[in-house]
């Protein structure tokens, strides 16, 4: 029984990341109906910014703001530069402009970091925390609790602001918000920067754990769409449990399932992916796309 | 009666500052159709005025160009400020507020979502401010919510607050659009067809509910311009009405001076208008 707790308990510290993830993904989709492919790739040059940061001198904790500031200003600006010329073009189109930023981002990272793996030192040390036999260590306890808050901001920006009032109505429809004079343009800036943010956030938490590389959040997005289509595309709490269940999931089938440990066990965020498109297309919490008559 | 005239040709008019809206010279063309041409009238500040004419008189894509969703040529001034070339968040900032021939509304938020979704030009709190002192914020949304909820109640739709409107009947609909449009106070309120889906008696009560509330809200003067085709309801209500018919202005004036004009009649309203406006 310790066990399994201790399973879920990490499985809910990674789903966490992929919660944070997920939530960058939901943000964009709904304003602007892009799956970003490259939130992975944003996330990754945010870690990398911040690990050149810490390299530099500069402590984690202005490291870390400073890396998510940073990301905000670059997801607005790929909004304005890259997706806003094309954003009327169709899901086709949108979806190839997000292939092509992940495989340059990824690109530019290599070039800039080279693709050696980092080592990323954890900013809480390296104990343990936990009740009896039950422990999780203080950076996966830190980083859970890093995006809980970040999320949480989030989340209380978008519910409890003026500003949030404009975010939902865009990200529900733009075409109408604009119609009632909402500056349709910027409030969607706005969400690809907060979604920067969040990606950010994730990335930085992810990085000490899973090594720092190119490649370090491939898989996490991977994980992190499982999630996104399993809590809804169009419900920012869905994503959040989403992550969670699939972070937990992960955990459990790794260590449960015979044979599915390691990368097998990105198994589970295809089989997700398949039962809700299967069952639920709109996912556990998401609105099934309706057209008034 | 107010012949119409070529409003280039007109002399400047010395009443412009007791105009809540000025149209001058408003034309609009798409892909070589002519659907506006030269449309010039003033609208009198306050109280509800109406805009009438057959089907394809231009009479929405007049309102387009006003509130700014369509580019056009010529200008339009509200109470005597020039907003010709503003697009249509900071047409809706400086006090011009619409609704739709069919409502529109964010049928994925709650109505009480809709409708304080109409002040939102009167908050203070920009984005960066937001971001960075998100909670001081806080009391401004309160704000908003609570002036929803009151409107909401005035428009006898209280218990609609959290429903969704995407599952309301046409009528329904029509309250919320109504509402959220009071809700940002306007200078000038454009409504499309306000009683379209109700009955007449329905029609008259959202129209004085309307009036009611902006004039109550001590901002200054509200001004009605409505589009619809209830002529009885818009010779009951209407102070001032202006004609359009395929693309011109055909005449303005009180609405026994329209109901007389045999322009009028020949153009658009048979003789039901006589008996109406006896």
């Amino acid at each position: 029984m310790t066990e399994f707790i201790q399973q879920i308990l990490a499985g809910l510290a990674a789903g966490v990341v992929y919660a944070g993830l997920a939530l960058a993904l939901g943000v964009v989709f709904q304003g602007t109906g892009m799956l970003n492919l490259a939130q992975g790739e944003l996330a990754t040059l945010s870690a990398f910014g911040a690990w050149s940061l810490v390299e530099a001198g500069m402590s984690f904790w202005l490291a870390f703001p400073a890396a998510v500031l940073l990301s905000a200003a670059l997801g607005a600006a790929v909004e304005r530069v890259l997706v806003r010329p094309v954003e009327g073009a169709g899901p086709m189109v949108l979806l190839a402009a997000g292939a092509a930023m992940l495989l340059g981002l990824n690109a530019l990272i290599a070039l800039v970091w080279d693709t050696d793996p980092k080592t990323f030192a954890s900013p809480f040390g390296a104990s343990s925390v936990g009740v009896g036999e039950i422990r999780l260590t203080s950076q996966q306890v830190g980083a859970a609790v890093l995006v809980l808050v970040t999320m949480g901001v989030i989340a209380a920006l978008f519910r409890f602001t003026p500003v949030g009032l404009k975010l939902r109505a865009v990200a529900t429809n733009p075409d109408s918000a604009r119609l009632l004079g909402v500056r349709t343009g910027r409030m969607l800036a706005l969400g690809w920067a907060l979604a920067g943010a969040v990606g950010a956030v994730a990335g930085t938490a992810a990085a000490p754990i899973a090594g720092l590389s190119p490649e370090m959040m491939a898989g996490p997005l991977l994980l992190a769409l499982a999630a996104a289509t399993l809590g809804g595309m169009t419900s920012r709490g869905g994503a959040v449990v989403g992550g969670l269940i699939i972070g937990v999931a992960g955990s459990l089938a790794s260590r449960y399932v015979p044979g599915l440990g390691g990368d097998l066990q990105l198994v589970v965020p295809f089989a997700v992916i398949f039962a809700v498109l299967l069952l639920r297309p709109q996912g556990l919490f998401g609105r099934a796309a309706t057209v008034r008559a | 009666m107010k012949p119409a005239t070529d409003s280039g040709s007109r002399p400047p008019d010395p009443s412009f500052s007791r105009h809540a809206l000025e149209v001058r010279d408003v034309g609009v063309s798409f892909q070589g159709v002519r659907a506006l041409d030269e449309v010039g009238f003033g609208v009198p500040s306050g109280g509800v005025s109406a805009l009438i004419g057959p089907n394809g008189a231009g009479k929405t894509t007049l309102f387009n160009c006003v509130s700014g969703l369509y580019r056009h040529e010529g200008g339009v001034l509200l109470d005597g400020e020039d907003v010709t070339g503003l697009g249509p968040h900071a047409r809706a900032a400086r006090g011009i507020a619409r609704t739709f021939q069919t409502p529109v509304l964010l049928d994925e938020l709650p109505v009480l979502d809709n409708v304080m979704l109409g002040g939102h030009t009167r908050t203070r709190s920009g984005v960066l401010a937001t971001l960075v002192a998100g909670g001081l914020f806080r009391s401004e949304e309160r704000r908003l919510r609570n002036e929803a909820s009151r409107l909401l109640d005035a428009f006898g739709i209280a218990h609609l607050a959290g429903t969704v409107p995407g599952s309301l009947p046409h009528g329904d609909r029509r309250r919320v659009e109504v509402a959220r449009a009071v809700m940002a106070r306007p200078r000038l309120l454009l409504l499309d067809e306000p009683a379209a889906g109700l009955d007449a008696d329905e029609a008259r009560e959202l129209l004085e509910t309307a009036m009611a509330v902006c004039d109550g809200a001590g901002e200054g003067t509200t001004t009605a311009l409505l589009v619809e085709h209830d002529m009885e309801l818009v010779m009951s209500v209407a102070r001032h009405v202006i004609v359009l018919d395929a693309g011109k202005l055909l005449a303005t004036g009180t609405p026994e001076e329209i109901a007389e004009d045999p322009r009028v009649i020949a153009a658009y309203l048979g003789t039901e208008i006589e008996e109406v406006g006896r």
